[in-house]
């Protein structure tokens, strides 16, 4: 399933213009440097945390798509930077609980 | 490294927290990991250095092993990553990413003496498994990955970039 489908299943709202991706898994890491330890490449990271070293750490492991819970946004310049490393940000008014659910039925592992 | 065609993979992933320590008297500052379950925070003296905590993160930390030939390069020395956003033209960092051009980022690997006033920093080998580490997990072609160590920044202490740390984030125990 690409970015763009589990985006519209979800109910995602888009933050950026993104490579849509195959998305290959799902991570959930409110630490950047566990984030380098745990996400995959192509996969999806769930977290709270908007700063751009989320960016930084999500770029580094090729990670193809960023959703912040409960309705978080970033910075403008922290948008900038995932466009430009081409990882789509979304936004979902769930908890992190919540949408692991909702992307577990969608059929995400 | 020998002949062998490398595929890193993370091993002795732990997890505790990144001192940070100025001296007082000199200005320097350094840095170590600590596993211990609170992060040390003591006031001391060693040598001409009168060593004074400054805070501490929750962090990560890994070294690199080879799936075919067994190699481990150890990276205790790196204490951290940044992404560099330098562009200081007389900043041989900066220089690199000029050249390399879009689709290419560079990652700074931070030691722990960054004056490096003793000369070392993070060691070659594990400079070059680093890049081949993240490189190879890499599934877009147009994209890649070059870690340098902070010795090749002009001040790492001015050089632009996002240090990838919990920092003021996760440093509560």
């Amino acid at each position: 399933m690409r970015v763009s489908e589990i985006a519209e299943k979800a109910g995602l709202d888009s933050l950026n213009k993104y490579k849509d991706k195959e998305v290959e898994g799902v991570y959930i890491s409110d630490m950047v440097s566990d984030i380098i330890t745990g996400a995959k490449s192509n996969g999806i990271l769930v977290t709270l945390q908007t700063h751009k070293s989320v960016i930084a750490a999500a770029n580094l492991v090729d990670v193809a798509a960023i959703v912040f819970a409960r309705g978080k946004k970033p910075a403008d310049d922290v948008v900038g930077l995932a466009e430009k490393a081409g990882i789509g940000l979304f936004v979902t008014d769930l908890d992190t609980w919540s949408f692991a659910m909702k992307l577990a039925e969608l059929g995400l592992k | 490294m020998g002949t062998c065609n490398h595929k890193w993979s993370m091993v002795n992933i732990r997890s505790g927290y990144l001192i940070v320590e100025g001296c007082y008297k000199c200005k320097a500052r350094a840095s170590f990991f600590s596993t211990e379950a609170v992060p040390p925070i003591a006031n001391y003296q060693d040598g001409e250095h009168y060593w004074k905590h400054l805070g501490s993160s929750q962090a990560v930390k890994f070294d690199l092993a080879c799936d075919y030939c067994g190699e481990v390069v150890n990276l205790d020395d790196m204490m951290g990553l940044m992404l560099s956003t330098c562009r200081d033209p007389e900043c041989e960092v900066a220089q690199l990413a000029s050249e390399e051009g879009e689709g290419t980022w560079i990652y700074v690997a931070l030691c722990a003496d960054s004056s490096h006033a003793s000369g070392r920093c993070v060691s070659d080998d594990g400079i070059r498994a680093l890049t081949e580490y993240f490189n190879a997990n890499i599934k877009d072609p147009r994209k890649k990955v070059i870690v340098v160590p902070c010795i090749k920044c002009k001040s790492i202490d001015t050089c632009e970039g996002i240090v990838i740390a919990d920092t003021g984030l996760t440093d509560f125990y």
